[in-house]
């Protein structure tokens, strides 16, 4: 017996345990291939607060989620996709055209962004939600991935780059870059994740 | 044979059953004797008061019901002009029907009605009495059909078919209508108007159904000491809204909106008016929905009694609770969807939580609009109905104001210079409503890789201008 086979087996014992087991196994597919292989889970995660952090607005950071809020606003028994404080208003022609269903899609807006996602987070009553925040301090994103456990949403939070060194209680965290010819996502944070980067190349870029 | 064995188990049974079914009453006593309620032919016992009251509307006729009600407690609505009160119970206490007259005048002219009061026996009649213009007092139903027989054939608001057709048989008043054989006035007429006869001249009951007032909750509680931190008048209304929840289980009504009024010693009382997504009958939910708005409600000065007042409580059935959690193998959000959106109402105010949808147009601006929130449970047809987005590519997000650009040598600029990667696509449209837009739009990056939506004015400055950010 060879010396790879010795040490499988010698894994499959029950009280070895593994970080990658801690990878949630059905994530939600988020319609690259390339970022399905890349996370933890074969895609975003059903449950959780995920964060995305951006150099600058507007680098791509929404397109790599439309195609997962286009199957969630699809499914049969769809609950809401909320975004609390844009900092500009969703433009609903493109978002019909990416194929997301607006009877399901509600915009909050206000002074209080923070305590807004986490009542939309804890309600129940959606299925994922979109917060953008400067400077949120670590309790309050600790609070905000309680209350996405509780009331079994997808959270995502979009933040700036510069706070690519704070800690976070996020259950994913992800940077983004663009760089010449698309995007590259740099994983920073996940449960049972592999290291490195991924590059979603223009091509697959649906602008 | 087996029958017959059950026929005797069961004849057993019934007479070991009687006894002890009537309690200790023996099963053949006397047998119970009814007194007639309405006496022989038509004397019901009843006396009615008919209010015609031309030019009503609906909204006063109610209020005046609501008015009536101190007269007698069977107040019966007759729209959409016509009002009915028993009065033969409440007769005494105003001095018979001259001073009941006078009441009833009296609170006709305070809601500026002018009312043609009649007294009959028979509800009917004395509402087609009324109706005629005469006020009649008929108080012995003998003498019921002699009054009534004057009076047109008209005021019992016939189809005018029904009535030109008497009126050519030259039967013209309810009197002749009344000589006429049953049999061929029911074969020729209708057997309605027949029975409708009947009911006028108290020879069958009418059957009216009584008028019943809104309920409201109005509950008041004077404070043992002056308050002014909102957390404690919170606490403070928490017996109010324990009556409430027991008002509301009892009529199993629920709540659209609910006020709250503060009393101070010097200045006028505050209000504070919470307004629900969909009714609620849960007294918490609305506790902590009232709380909520208290953070926000600045009190002038400390509050000495505190009052809580449902105008119109709706009827509701309590709805069933899903097997599943919203989430859990697909279930789906019910009544948390409308809870969220309460809360986020109370705490950031009413226009906080919006819905987006399509409009027809090619103007960008005027291509979508907000709408009141998602319902909980409704699904339209996917792309926001029949309007359908646009096969150009479009961005995601929407400057509300295009913002002008800086240009140099005819290029856009914006933080360095903008490459054009698209060919334009020209919108030139909205000429009929002043609102003209001609502009040739373009996707642009700037230095940082961001893509941008620009367009070029085709009018005389051709400035550069920002519209919207791709994502």
């Amino acid at each position: 017996m060879d010396r790879e086979a010795k040490l499988a087996r010698l894994l499959e014992h029950p009280t070895i345990w593994r970080g990658r087991s801690a990878a949630h196994q059905h994530g939600l597919p988020s319609g690259f291939a390339a970022l399905d292989a890349y996370l933890p889970g074969c895609g975003w995660p059903r449950t959780g607060l995920i964060e995305i952090l951006v150099s600058r607005f507007g680098s791509g950071e929404l397109y790599l989620l439309l195609p997962a809020l286009a199957a969630l606003t699809r499914a049969a028994a769809a609950r809401w996709c909320v975004w609390v404080a844009p900092p500009l208003m969703p433009f609903a022609p493109a978002l019909v055209s990416q194929g997301i269903v607006l009877d399901r899609v509600a915009v909050v807006g206000g002074a209080r962004p923070l305590w807004a996602f986490e009542q939309v987070l804890g309600s129940g009553a959606c299925d994922v939600a979109l917060a953008w925040a400067r400077w949120p301090k670590s309790r309050e994103i600790r609070r905000l991935q309680l209350a996405a456990e509780r009331g079994r949403t997808l959270g995502v939070l979009f933040r700036p780059r510069r706070a690519v060194r704070e800690a976070s209680a996020a259950v994913l965290r992800l940077s983004l870059q663009p760089i010449s010819s698309g995007v590259r996502i740099t994983l920073l944070k996940g449960r049972g994740a592999m290291r490195g980067a991924v590059d979603l190349l223009r091509p697959s870029w649906p602008v | 044979m087996s029958l017959h064995v059950l026929r005797a188990t069961a004849g057993k049974a019934d007479k070991a059953a009687l006894p002890a079914d009537a309690g200790g009453v023996q099963p053949r006593a006397a047998p119970l004797r009814i007194t007639p309620r309405h006496a022989p032919g038509g004397r019901t016992g009843e006396l009615w008061a008919g209010l015609h009251l031309p030019g009503i509307t609906l909204e006063k006729l109610h209020k005046l019901a609501v008015c009536a009600q101190r007269f007698t407690p069977r107040v019966s609505l007759a729209p959409p002009d016509g009002l009915l009160l028993e009065v033969q119970g409440s007769l005494h206490l105003f001095a018979g029907a001259a001073g009941l007259r006078g009441a009833l005048r009296s609170e006709c002219r305070r809601l500026q009605v002018q009312p043609v009061l009649a007294f009959a026996p028979a509800a009917l009649a004395a509402l087609v009495a009324a109706r005629a213009g005469k006020p009649l007092v008929v108080m012995d139903p003998a003498q019921l059909t002699g009054q009534l027989a004057p009076l047109p054939l008209a005021s019992l608001r016939w189809p005018p078919d029904t009535l030109a057709r008497l009126a050519r048989m030259g039967v013209r008043t309810i009197g002749a209508a009344l000589r006429l054989p049953r049999a061929g006035f029911a074969r020729r007429v209708g057997s309605e108007q027949l029975a409708m006869l009947d009911v006028l001249t108290g020879r069958t009951p009418e059957a009216r159904v009584t008028f019943h007032a809104p309920e409201r909750f109005r509950r008041r509680r004077e404070l043992d000491c002056e308050l002014e931190n909102q957390r404690r008048l919170a606490a403070a209304l928490s017996p109010l809204f324990a009556e409430l929840g027991a008002f509301l289980a009892a009529r199993q009504c629920a709540v659209v909106e609910f006020e709250c009024r503060f009393q101070h010693r010097h200045v006028p009382a505050t209000r504070c008016v919470v307004r629900l997504a969909a009714p609620a009958s849960d007294v918490r939910r609305l506790a902590a929905l009232l709380s909520e708005q208290l953070g926000s409600l600045a009190l002038p000065e400390p509050v000495r009694s505190c009052e809580l007042r449902v105008e119109a409580p709706v009827a509701c059935q309590p709805d069933s609770h899903a097997l599943w959690q919203p989430g859990e193998h697909g279930g789906s959000a019910g009544h948390e969807a409308a809870g969220l959106i309460e809360r986020l109402r109370a705490r950031l105010g009413e226009d906080a939580v919006h819905g987006l949808t399509l409009c027809a147009g090619h103007r960008p601006e005027k291509a979508w609009a907000r709408t009141a929130p998602p319902a909980a449970g409704r699904r339209g047809a996917p792309g926001g109905g029949a309007v359908v987005a646009p096969a150009q590519c479009r961005p995601l997000w929407l400057l509300p104001v295009p913002q002008p650009l800086r240009m140099r040598a005819g290029l856009p600029r914006r933080r360095g210079a903008l490459r054009l990667v698209s060919e334009p696509e020209r919108i030139e449209t909205g000429w009929w409503d002043g609102g003209e837009i001609t502009r040739d739009y373009y996707t642009a990056v700037d230095i940082h890789g961001v893509r941008l939506w620009v367009f070029r004015e085709r009018t005389a400055p051709h400035g550069w201008y920002l519209h919207g950010v791709f994502g």
